[in-house]
């Protein structure tokens, strides 16, 4: 098969298109056709060395795929052949045609998704509605800031915020991902290189502050709404698209009786596979209601993986980018 | 009558003992003849001018008082003349001989209850349970580290974690000092001055970390601290003992999916008067039932003020400092 291979850590543009063995399952395993292939910020990371995990090479990066079951492990029996479904890949791989996977991972994908909305959902989605549920335990009424809005993961918190019944105020680097946010939801929008990103926080919640930010951004974002929380806030840490892991005084917490809390949804997986089927769930109703639906900006083909990397880490997209093999798109 | 008073910010040693206008009860507050007040470790920082709060010169530090009520002002429903109560002056004002406050800021006593008892009730101890409760979510079976434990919030902390059904390690700089917390319930104790506090709570946790850490120090102990939590953990910031106030690189919450609470007990008591009302019936049915009790290490009359609180201060008290009139 075909497979989009770090050879070395080293650049993105370093990643090599060649071909790999075929997996083959274990007992409790299932070999999977892949038909989509959800791109994330981390992925670029992953490939520079840059990440928490660092898989030995050669590897496969990628960590979420949509797909049909094409083989199973002799132990499998919750799968058939032909079956649809979705699926974190937690030792990577999933730039690639075929994968194997522990067949208590997957999730079916309902028949009213399509494989490109199912390759778009996972990885975003279920990060920003593990984000809200359990990190953040929004409440209806609520006000959510959503930094980075118009990216992957904040589009879905956007979507999210508002079928959970938040108000939300979308932050976003221009007023075209503004627009593009506004159209997913969002209540209000901040251009915060336009306007004071305190301030206008403050002024859209008279003066309280936000009661939940949803940052995927870090730096200078961070430090200001890290003094724009109101009494008993919760700051999600989920990323630092921005490149700078900020340093908080923690006196902060304290004086505005506040919260940070850290989001990692690939643990939470693990960790609370009964909360993550319950989120899978609700994930699901809202797609079939509408509330929630992935909005694909870009589509690339495997062998163009690298230039797919290189649009989201590049921070313009508006939306979910996604793989697909290349004769999937032909 | 006599108070303690900062004329100026600047040393505790400054304050003076001297005489001071008798307030008199407006509408809705009750004037108390105080017999004991409770010292609590901002009550330095205050003088010092480095608390977050600063009223304007004279005034008395000072927040927590027991005693007896001398006089109602109008409207007020649920106290008479000569009850005893205990309460907390949000204004401070507590180190003097009388004090006018609110009704909502005072509670009646259990028959059981001393005044350096219920002097010892209030800040450290409502602090600890608010912040067990409200912030931290403490539940039964989860493991609560205190720092401090020794300290009059972090010994509230150990004996409300026993209450709320936590298995509780307590954190002190000294043998004494954790004998004492070992006595005050503690399951395990740590010397951080003779073990590593990270690989301490690794190893008294088989590897997991804390699922809630009770933190009045900050300092080195948070920064060790910040690298021990559980997954689903809650880092609780309640003061800053050690006089260093740590910066986290917030990956690390990130990482090990664990949360930084912050934790001012005297805002809680304005924005969720409810829950406070409800905190405090739930602390003196602990009281009456002897698993929260305050532990009174010294008392110092008020013209020794400025040694109560440079003993608080010091950091070597063992359970409440009270003073008295």
């Amino acid at each position: 098969m075909k497979a989009l291979v770090c050879e070395t850590y080293g650049e993105v543009d370093d990643l090599n298109y060649r071909d790999l063995e075929d997996p083959i399952p274990g007992p409790d395993d299932i070999v999977v056709a892949i038909k989509g292939i959800g791109v994330n910020f981390p992925d670029g990371l992953l490939v520079e060395g840059k990440y928490q995990f660092q898989p030995e090479c050669p590897f496969a990066p990628g960590s979420e795929i949509c797909g049909d079951v094409i083989a199973l492990g002799s132990n499998v029996s919750n799968w058939a052949i032909g079956d649809r479904l979705i699926s974190l890949t937690p030792n990577f791989g999933a730039y690639a045609e075929k994968i194997v996977l522990p067949a208590e991972i997957p999730t079916p994908l309902p028949d009213f998704m399509t494989h490109d909305l199912g390759a778009a959902l996972l990885g975003a989605t279920g990060t920003a509605h593990h984000a809200l549920r359990q990190r953040g335990q929004l409440k209806a009424g609520e006000t959510l800031v959503v930094l980075g809005a118009a990216g992957g993961t904040g589009t879905a918190a956007v979507q999210i915020g508002k079928a959970i019944g938040a108000k939300v105020i979308a932050v976003c680097s221009s007023d075209e991902k503004l627009a593009f946010a506004r159209e997913q939801g969002a209540d209000i929008g901040i251009n915060y290189n336009k306007e004071d990103l305190k301030a206008a926080i403050k002024e859209h919640t008279d003066g309280r502050g936000a009661d939940v930010v949803y940052d995927v951004v870090g730096g200078d974002a961070f430090d200001i709404c890290s003094r724009a929380m109101a009494w008993n806030g919760r700051l999600l840490v989920v990323g630092f698209a921005s490149g700078r892991i900020p340093e908080l005084p923690v006196n902060l917490t304290l004086v505005k009786g506040y919260s940070v809390v850290g989001v990692f949804w690939g643990q939470f997986t693990q960790n609370e596979p009964e909360a993550h089927a319950a989120n899978m769930r609700e994930l699901f109703a809202w797609v079939k209601d509408g509330k929630v639906t992935p909005v694909i900006d870009n589509i690339y083909p495997l062998s163009k993986g690298v230039d797919a990397i290189k649009y989201v880490t590049g921070r313009h997209v508006m939306g979910k980018v996604i793989i697909k093999p290349d004769e999937e798109i032909s | 009558m006599k108070a303690l008073v900062c004329e100026h910010y600047g040393k505790v040693d400054d304050l003076v003992y001297r005489d001071m206008p008798n307030p008199t009860a407006g509408p809705g507050q009750v004037l108390v003849n105080i017999a004991a007040i409770g010292v609590n470790f901002p009550d330095g920082l205050l003088v010092e001018g480095k608390y977050q709060a600063k009223p304007a010169t004279p005034f008395m530090p000072g927040g927590e008082f027991a005693g007896t009520i001398a006089a109602l002002g109008e409207g007020v429903k649920g106290f008479a003349v000569g009850d005893k109560i205990f309460g907390w002056h949000t204004s401070y004002g507590a180190y003097a001989e009388q004090v006018a406050v609110a009704e909502e800021d005072i509670f009646k006593m259990t028959p059981s209850m001393s005044f350096e008892q219920g002097a010892a009730l209030l800040c450290a101890t409502s602090t600890s349970h608010h912040a067990l409760k409200q912030r931290g979510q403490l539940k039964p079976g989860e493991t609560l580290v205190v720092l401090g434990a020794a300290g009059g919030a972090g010994l509230a902390a150990v004996q409300i974690g026993k209450a709320m059904g936590a298995k509780v390690i307590a954190v002190c700089s000294t043998d004494e000092k954790l004998a004492f917390a070992l006595s005050q319930g503690a399951d395990e104790g740590i010397n951080y001055t003779k073990e590593d506090l990270k690989s301490a709570i690794k190893e008294r946790t088989e590897g997991r970390g804390a699922d809630v850490v009770y933190d009045a120090v900050g300092g080195d102990a948070f920064d060790a601290c910040s690298r021990s939590m559980a997954w689903n953990g809650r880092l609780l910031i309640v003061g800053f003992a050690s006089g260093r106030i740590p910066s986290l690189p917030v990956n690390l919450t990130l990482v090990k999916g664990y949360s930084v609470v912050g934790v001012f007990w005297g805002t809680f008591t304005k924005k969720q008067p409810e829950d406070h009302a409800a905190n405090m019936a739930e602390l003196l049915e602990w009281f009456e039932g002897g698993k929260v009790v305050p532990v009174i290490d010294k008392t110092f009359t008020l013209n020794d003020g400025v040694k109560a609180i440079q003993y608080v201060t010091g950091r070597n008290v063992k359970g409440k400092v009270v003073i008295k009139p």
